[in-house]
């Protein structure tokens, strides 16, 4: 006998907020790899536990209610499935919402592939006094179902020990298979027949769930059985098969497959499960009547999010003052420790001062996620889905645009693969090319840098709220825009689950901002590092003589002059120093970008030193700061001591009303370098690209244009 | 008698009511038979966004949201309930 492989690959499959990936974390711990689905850029999380001298490695399919291959969701789900990447196959389903969850256990069951149903919420369940016969439901699905929670990390193992049993063929429930009506059924053992008359190329799917596919008119199962020589027969008799069905069906076979799907999910439910009290009032219930209230809908739903914003800007604060603090620390420590010189200061002016100004914005970024990532896991986002729907579809948009948009909040990148989730094309290209206005949480260091310098404290947080609500403002009008214009059409239906409200782990939301926080914190250690260097490198180079020989000149001769005191004679000295280094920085090929760039920005207000920073901009947001820090750093030798803020208000080229104008600027022009190839792989055309750029730089510069002119009035 | 036939998006909230057909096409048909809106399943609709439209309806123990343009393409039958009895 061939000795088993130790490695078992589990698939997790089920609906939406079926607490899939929470039973993942609970299994897989933090061991966890997210990479992207290949072709696609869905987000595909892997994990893997040692279990009983077994590799458990778990693979988190997509959430979805079907197997349909509308979205990349399902065919994502029907691919990994169908060809048999998977060992077994782990369908969690909401034991509170079973009826529904069974849908996809019918599907997923035609497979024919060994499966094990985490019955996940079981405490739920038990709590909600609901009896669920495990050995009838068994009976009925032909496969093991384990009640498990999640949450509770009740029934892991049990669970686990039931996968390694099936997996070793040690279980063998007899299968009473999902029964279509007759018509169906009599179709589908012919065209099984018709499959079978080639047995050899068909070892790798069962027949039974080709036929249904191929009665559903799946692309997968065709071109699979296109390659077969049963094809001859199959080509012919089909068709007719499939007409004759659709007469005595009087419907689409695909519609009576799904009713007929219903049918065996609902006949399951009903002989297994016993509900105490169907008609009692749930606390989402009383929770909906105030968050989804007529009146109270939409200004809760604002309330929330500026909730959001101003612990953002506010709680952030304070370990942001730390983190800069240790950073100004950091660089003096080293100023200290290494000889003056070029490592000196590519170390202090480049990496730390690029790195260190990115960095200290942590925490200001984790609030943010952590707000992002409770309203996800609450089930409020599909709630402000709905509460915002009609005002969306107004301006020509969807209320699924909403999520992507809100992640736009954190990152741009997942936001516009997040668009996937629409289908209808111009309503997911109108969306993406609103998507970077809805200010990511890379440009907040710049607002918080030039907010924190040029306001007021006590005016930051409302500052703050309105930079973004000036960024929904802009990225309404353009959809009306684009929606009225060039993507004009039908919408996307609106159908769509509300979840019921979970009070969330706190070890989840930790973990989904972890998530998320780290791609940031990589960014800052790879990119951002990279580019910082960089912006040291062309702040530098090339390096004039001529100056250097100048400046020693003056220096010297006041050093030599005796009529001044040591102390002026120091003084003097510094002004040079000062003087030659700002020369130098106009001299390098940053202060020539910036110099041959400042026409254009000029009329905002902005000089060569923004349009260095601005110009390193377009690789990463966060690298306006980094790039002003590291001009600064240079351009200031005798501040040292200074943070950035301080040496930004002392300054006397800039203003409140410069800021707002900066602000406004960074805010709408093209988003970072990833981001910008992220859309032109999910846009798919050249044209689409090209136009967002001069579209997004457009609106940059005329509106930071009005709000300088504006603001220079009143400020 | 023949009872009336509305469209789900006739309803009032608090209204329950039973599927008769779907009329819809392609894509929305498919999504909503896959959410199960199906002939004979019963729902209530519990409210209507602040905005008026999308509509939520209660079914199969759970939550549905969905467009006013979308209900219209499912016929219904309200179930009246007259002295807590269902006619």
């Amino acid at each position: 006998m061939e000795k088993p492989s130790k490695t078992i690959v589990v698939a997790l499959a089920g609906n939406p907020n079926s607490g899939k990936s929470s039973l993942f974390n609970a299994i897989a711990g933090t061991h966890l790899k997210v990479g992207n689905w290949p072709g696609v850029t869905i987000e595909k999380y892997e994990g893997q536990v040692d279990y009983k001298g077994y590799k458990i490695k778990l693979v988190d399919l997509p959430g979805t209610y079907s197997i349909n291959a509308y979205s990349p969701e399902e065919t994502i789900t029907r691919d990994f499935i169908a060809e048999k990447k998977a060992d077994v196959i782990l369908n969690v389903v909401d034991g509170t919402n079973l009826e529904r969850n069974l849908y996809l256990s019918a599907q997923l069951l035609e497979f024919d592939a060994k499966m094990v149903i985490a019955l996940n919420m079981y405490d739920e369940v038990e709590k909600k006094k609901i009896k669920i016969d495990f050995k009838m439901l068994q009976k009925l699905l032909g496969c093991q179902v384990v009640p498990v929670s999640a949450v509770k990390k009740m029934g892991i193992e049990a669970m686990l020990d039931q996968i390694v049993r099936t997996y070793e063929n040690k279980i063998t429930i007899p299968r009473d298979k999902i029964s279509y009506s007759q018509e169906v059924e009599a179709a589908i053992s012919e065209i099984q027949n018709l499959i079978e008359t080639d047995i050899r190329s068909f070892k790798k799917f069962s027949s039974r769930w080709l036929a249904i596919k191929l009665l559903e008119n799946d692309v997968f199962a065709q071109a699979y059985v296109k390659q077969s020589p049963a094809w001859v027969k199959l080509e012919k008799r089909l068709p007719e098969i499939m007409k004759a069905l659709e007469n005595k069906l009087e419907e689409k076979i695909s519609q009576r497959l799904s009713v007929d799907r219903h049918a065996f999910a609902r006949g399951a439910y009903k002989e297994t499960v016993e509900k105490a009290n169907e008609e009692k009032k749930t606390i989402t219930d009383y929770i909906d009547s105030v968050l989804l209230n007529r009146i109270l809908g939409l200004p809760v739903f604002f309330f929330i999010m500026w909730l959001i914003f101003q612990a953002t800007f506010t709680l952030g604060k304070i370990p942001t003052g730390w983190t800069q603090d240790f950073f100004v620390f950091l660089g003096d420590k080293i100023s200290v420790l290494l000889p003056a010189g070029v490592l000196r200061s590519v170390v202090v002016d480049g990496i730390i001062a690029g790195v260190g100004g990115v960095l200290g914005f942590m925490p200001n970024i984790l609030i943010l996620f952590l707000g992002l990532s409770f309203l996800e896991s609450t089930g409020y986002m599909a709630r402000a889905a709905f509460v915002v729907d009609r005002a969306f579809h107004k301006i020509g948009l969807h209320g699924k645009s909403f999520i992507p948009m809100v992640t736009g909040f954190g990152c741009s990148v997942p936001a516009f693969m997040a668009c996937r989730a629409l289908k209808n094309r111009g309503d997911r290209l109108a969306t993406m090319m609103v998507i970077p206005f809805m200010s990511c949480g890379a440009k907040l260091p710049v607002y918080v840098l030039l907010i924190s310098a040029f306001f007021p404290a006590s005016m930051a947080g409302n500052i703050l709220f309105a930079v973004y609500l000036f960024g929904i403002l802009v990225a309404v009008l353009s959809a009306k825009l684009f929606k009225s214009t060039i993507f004009k059409g039908n919408s996307e239906p609106f159908v769509m689950e509300l979840p019921v409200y979970r009070a969330p782990t706190l070890r989840s939301i930790l973990m989904q901002m972890w998530l998320k926080a780290w791609m940031y914190l990589k960014r800052a250690g790879t990119i951002i590092l990279t580019i910082s260097l960089i912006v040291w490198v062309i702040c530098n180079y090339p390096v004039s003589g001529q100056l250097n020989q100048q400046y020693e000149v003056k220096i010297e001769t006041v050093k030599q002059n005796i009529n001044l005191t040591a102390e002026i004679k120091k003084q003097e000295v510094a002004v040079f120093k000062n003087e030659l280094a700002s020369k130098q920085l106009e001299y390098s090929f940053a202060g020539r970008t910036g110099k041959m760039i400042e026409p254009l920005i000029k009329p905002l207000g902005f000089d060569w030193r923004l349009g260095v920073a601005l110009t390193a901009g377009f690789a990463a947001k966060e690298v306006v700061v980094a790039t002003m820090g590291t001009i600064y750093a240079l351009d200031g030798a005798d501040k040292k001591n200074e943070s950035l803020a301080q040496r930004l208000r002392s300054d006397p080229a800039y203003n409140p009303a410069i800021a707002l104008a900066l602000i406004v600027f960074v805010l709408l022009y093209v988003p970072c370098l990833s981001a910008t190839s992220v859309f032109h792989q999910e846009a798919g055309e050249l044209k689409i690209t090209l136009f967002y750029i001069f579209y997004s730089m457009t609106a940059a510069w005329v509106l930071s244009f009005i709000v300088y002119r504006v603001s220079k009035l009143f400020l | 008698m023949q009872k009336k036939q509305l469209k789900m998006s006739e309803l009032k909230p608090g209204d329950k009511a039973v599927i008769i057909a779907v009329s819809a096409q392609g894509e929305v048909a498919q999504r909503l038979v896959d959410m199960g809106l199906i002939k004979g399943t019963q729902f209530k609709v519990l409210r209507k966004a602040p905005l008026g439209d999308p509509l939520e309806i209660q079914l199969r123990g759970f939550l549905l949201a969905l467009r006013m343009k979308e209900a219209e393409c499912v016929s219904v039958e309200r179930k009246e309930v007259l002295n807590g009895k269902t006619k």
